[in-house]
């Protein structure tokens, strides 16, 4: 009571402080006039100055008059505020931008008290075993027997299906999950109802939905979608609620859809180990107490069911974030956050420094001012404070601009990812939330420290006050502000070549991936990509779909050859099998992984590619049932292999596999040359192919050569309208030509992505830099204007002015490039993993940044350089 | 601005405390009366009581309020509240024995 008694009572006299003044006033002449010789009493200023500072107050009293003072002296020089303001847009901009793609997919929490939810899985007992999910019985039994730790046991099930939300099937992401899924992770609804335990069983087959809140939008955000259908795999589903906006479940980027686990047909046998389960904790119980709770638990359905459960244990960890990286747990993705912070940090850095040097150059021009306040008695630091608040007052409205850049470069950054990703998925909301305003303030004070308390205090120092008495146009060469100066500049130029090159090395690997050779004739190619499986198709139907698709392509005036394959060049996924020799001892160690792809007749010949040895596959063997198991491998794995030229005939077999009908040996019937799958790899990645009859995969890329008569656009259409004539449901997925695939494909998107952002941070640092150089400059010129003068008046060249004016300081931008090219020619070994055929000491980058950046100084000292030359000495002399 | 008033360090709060604890007084009537009881002994500037006043108004321990004096002027008169006689006990009570331990001290040295 007695500490909030006492503020509250401060805060009255702060908001009534004229009246308590007015008090003080007149108490004090009062206490004057009664005394015997009232000279005897105090400056009476001073003294209701000392009364008023036991209010506390006086602080905010010196904030507001510095505030004040800051803002009319920024407002005196437009031209330098604005340029301070767009420097510091950018730095804080970028910083911000970044802030809030990290936060959206790193730092923010996805669930109510992440701490307390835990993904339960199943471990092998043996040394180096593998994890696994559990199975739906399982499940029951164990959210049975952990009561006394867990709060509620959830499980749900990934698939991909096909949602058409009217404008034909597309391939999206969804989570069957139990009823409880939505109340366990504390995420509510939007709209609706989450499902309930009746719907969620085995067998049930409710055919019910809860979509994103995402593709609600998408759907026109309709108010009354509760109990409307939307189609998936072809089938209506009701849908029965909305998720909250931004609710991804337990990772990012989170589905589209969540169904009733009951659509799972795998889910009655207690060995389909397939579930994840995730746990909430209860609160009255330690993290610690989970482990042994499930060791017990384990150990007894082990006991109850040796069959199924035997060999594993049961273990519990925080679940992975990124969906794509498993075990992303929190120290890496902490370390991920940080990683990705470095870069929008150095381009802060570069604008303070740069700040720091117009600072320093306009304080040499208020020496004086700041030499007759110190002389009337500002010590130095309350002048020092003073330009502080100045430096704060700049750094807050650089944050508000950056604010404002920031949102438009991260919605056009994320717009861009969008319409490319191979499926359709739930991105976190890049939401403003209280760590990203943290953030931006956190980085406004830092930068206003930064770039405002060197200049600030050295500005100060003691012999200032002697410049009172020395003349304006005298001083501007001392010794120590000019080497200060000059180190800033040496850092500054540094930084910004490090930038610069960074977004060169960038931009090289960007285009070296978008000219990336796959190995084969892009030109006159069209592929189609269609998946049986969204229409609701099964596997008879589905091959019948396939095959009369194909048969139809190759009847079509203008194609050459149409084939079919599970996968296509540049796709960002693949599939791949551990290839070795049927026979010998040593299978394991001989094995080879490769890329496994199920393909049609003609599949070679389609890509142009020529038959090396032995043949092409049957029209019987796209049939299920043939007589014998056969693979076609690329000359790459026949190498690997140690085969060479004698690989057709041998048997070989995939040690991967777990069917046992799959892991039958197969002969090698043909020899074909080795493509590029992936820009990732530094050396061709070996190949096997297997035809359309020996397995069955719903999601099929047909794949179609024109015969060069007729255009590749015209050829799009008439593919489109073929594939609808087939079955008007087929859901296409995706149709374009081959040279746009790779162009748009994901892989050479990430490299583009990578380009875009950091050559953006280039970009700023060029503008940071030509900024500053203009502004030093400027200052410069304008400082020596008596100097030029007199040197015009007594006869020196223009030119010649001009020259010493561009060269002045070109030895310092040389030491920043020197040390700059170090840092670079670093980043380069760092970000060597990150970049696509670019070397870590690129002679081109190395050699363009620096000129760019000398180039961009230069043209940015010549407007200050001419004003030199135009000195009038008359005017210059008369005004001194 | 060293200002000599005779008060020990950090004894001038309880001293104006105790001095209106017999009656509510004004400034001017505090410091006189500071000095006639302690016979002329501890005097109070003006630069040092009315910051002391502000903070006995912040702290809560007395009120002011405007009057006419007897001579006609407006005068503000501080008045000691309950807490402040709390208070004053206090100090009083840690005052005595902090000058009784250096009383025992000194006498011992």
């Amino acid at each position: 009571m007695g500490i909030i008694g006492e503020w509250l009572r401060r805060l009255g006299f702060l908001l009534r402080r004229r009246a308590m003044e007015d008090d003080l006033r007149r108490e004090m002449e009062a206490h004057r006039a009664m005394m015997a010789d009232p000279r005897g009493f105090g400056n009476t200023l001073r003294l209701r100055d000392e009364a008023r500072d036991a209010w506390g107050w006086r602080w905010l009293e010196t904030l507001a008059q510095d505030t004040r003072f800051a803002w009319r002296t920024l407002r005196r020089s437009p031209g330098f505020t604005l340029t301070a303001i767009i420097t510091l847009a950018f730095g804080i901009g970028v910083n911000i931008g970044m802030l809030r793609v990290v936060n959206g997919l790193l730092l923010r929490p996805l669930y109510e008290r992440p701490e307390q939810i835990l993904e339960v899985y199943a471990r092998s007992t043996t040394p180096d075993g593998g994890a696994r999910g559990l199975s739906y019985p399982n499940y029951l039994d164990l959210r049975e027997g952990t009561q006394t730790v867990f709060a509620d046991l959830a499980a749900s099930s990934f698939l991909f299906v096909g949602v058409d939300a009217g404008d034909g099937p597309r391939r999206a992401m969804a989570l069957a999950v139990t009823a409880n899924y939505f109340e366990v992770l504390g995420g509510r609804l939007a709209l609706g109802r989450p499902f309930v335990p009746s719907e969620v069983r085995p067998g049930a087959d409710a055919r019910l939905a809860i979509i994103s809140h995402r593709l609600w939008q998408q759907r026109g955000a309709d108010p009354t979608i509760i109990g409307r259908p939307v189609r998936i795999n072809g089938d209506p589903f009701t849908v029965v609620g909305v998720a909250a906006e931004g609710f991804t479940g337990t990772s990012i980027p989170g589905p589209e859809v969540w169904l009733p686990l009951g659509a799972d047909d795998r889910l009655s046998a207690r060995d389909s180990h397939e579930l994840a389960v995730i746990g909430r904790v209860r609160a009255d119980v330690p993290v610690e107490n989970v482990g042994p709770a499930l060791a017990t638990s384990a150990r007894r359905l082990e006991q109850a069911f040796p069959d199924a459960n035997g060999g594993f244990t049961l273990t519990a960890s925080p679940p992975s974030r990124l969906l794509f990286m498993p075990g992303s747990g929190s120290a890496i993705t902490a370390l991920l956050a940080i990683l990705l912070m470095v870069m929008p940090a150095i381009v802060l850095l570069v604008a303070c420094l740069n700040l720091a040097d117009l600072l320093l150059a306009r304080g040499h021009i208020r020496r004086q001012e700041l030499a007759i306040r110190s002389s009337l008695g500002g010590g130095r630091w309350r002048i020092t404070r003073q330009l502080l608040t100045e430096g704060m007052l700049l750094a807050f409205a650089g944050a508000a601009a950056g604010t404002v850049l920031s949102s438009w470069a991260t919605d056009a950054v994320m717009a861009s990812i969008r319409p490319v990703l191979p499926v359709a998925l739930s991105l976190p909301a890049l939401d403003i939330d209280w760590r990203v305003i943290a953030g931006t303030v956190g980085f406004s004070m830092a930068a206003s420290l930064v770039f405002g308390a060197w200049p600030a205090w050295s500005l100060t120092s003691r012999a200032v006050v002697s410049d009172l008495k020395r003349h304006i146009g005298e001083e501007g060469r001392q010794p120590g502000g000019i080497r200060i100066g000059k180190a800033l500049v040496v850092c500054q130029v540094a930084l910004s070549l490090l930038l610069l090159a960074t977004g060169g090395l960038f931009l090289m690997s960007a285009i070296s991936a978008a000219s990336a050779q796959p190995g084969f004739d892009l030109d006159g190619g069209v592929l189609a990509e269609v998946d049986a499986s969204l229409a609701g198709y099964g596997e008879t139907r589905g091959r019948q779909l396939q095959l009369a698709l194909v048969d139809r392509l190759r009847a079509v005036p203008g194609v050459e050859a149409a084939s079919i394959g599970s996968s296509f060049p540049f796709n960002g996924f693949g599939d791949s099998r551990l290839v070795a020799p049927a026979s010998g001892a040593d299978a394991q160690s001989r094995s080879v992984d490769a890329v496994f792809a199920v393909v049609g007749r003609d599949y070679a010949r389609v890509l142009g590619l020529p038959l090396l040895t032995g043949r092409d596959f049957s029209d019987a063997e796209m049939l299920p049932g043939s007589a014998e198991r056969v693979a076609i491998v690329d000359d790459a794995l026949a190498q690997r292999l140690g085969v060479g030229t004698n690989a057709v005939g041998q048997l070989i077999q995939f040690l991967d596999e777990e069917a046992s009908d799959a892991k039958q040996s197969l002969r090698v019937i043909g020899v074909v040359p080795t493509i590029n799958h992936s820009l990732g790899n530094a050396r061709p990645f070996p190949h096997v192919y297997v035809p359309l009859g020996q397995r069955y995969e719903s999601a099929m890329t047909l794949h179609i050569r024109t015969s060069g008569t007729v255009a590749e656009r015209t050829m799009l259409g008439t593919v489109g309208r073929v594939i609808r004539d087939v079955d008007p449901r087929a859901p296409v997925l995706r149709l374009t030509t081959w040279r746009d695939h790779l162009d748009t494909g994901i892989e050479v998107l990430m490299f583009r992505t990578g380009a875009r952002v950091f050559s953006a941070f280039g970009v700023i640092a060029l503008l940071l830099a030509v900024i500053g150089v203009y502004g030093v400059k400027s200052y410069v010129v304008s400082r020596r204007t008596r100097e030029f003068g007199i040197r015009i008046a007594t006869g020196a060249q223009p030119r010649a002015l001009l020259w010493q004016v561009l060269r002045e300081g070109s030895r310092t931008t040389a030491i920043g490039i020197g040390i700059g090219l170090l840092l670079a020619v670093g980043a380069g070994q760092f970000l060597q993993g990150m970049l696509y055929g670019v070397r870590s000491v690129e002679p081109l980058v190395l050699a363009g940044a620096p000129l760019i950046l000398f180039a961009a100084s230069l043209l940015a000292s010549f407007i200050p350089a001419v004003r030199a030359t135009r000195v009038d000495p008359t005017v210059a002399l008369r005004s001194e | 601005m060293p200002r000599d008033t005779g008060l020990p360090p950090g004894t001038l709060m309880m001293v104006v405390l105790r001095v209106l604890s017999r009656q509510p007084l004004h400034g001017y009537a505090i410091a006189q009366t500071i000095r006639q009881l302690s016979g002329d002994e501890l005097s109070v500037e003006e630069g040092s009581l009315y910051p002391a006043l502000q903070k006995l108004l912040i702290k809560g321990w007395v009120k002011g309020s405007w009057r006419e004096s007897d001579s006609g002027r407006q005068v503000r008169e501080y008045r000691i509240t309950a807490s402040g006689r709390r208070q004053l006990e206090e100090e009083v009570a840690e005052y005595r024995r902090m000058s009784s331990a250096i009383d025992v001290l000194l006498k011992e040295a």
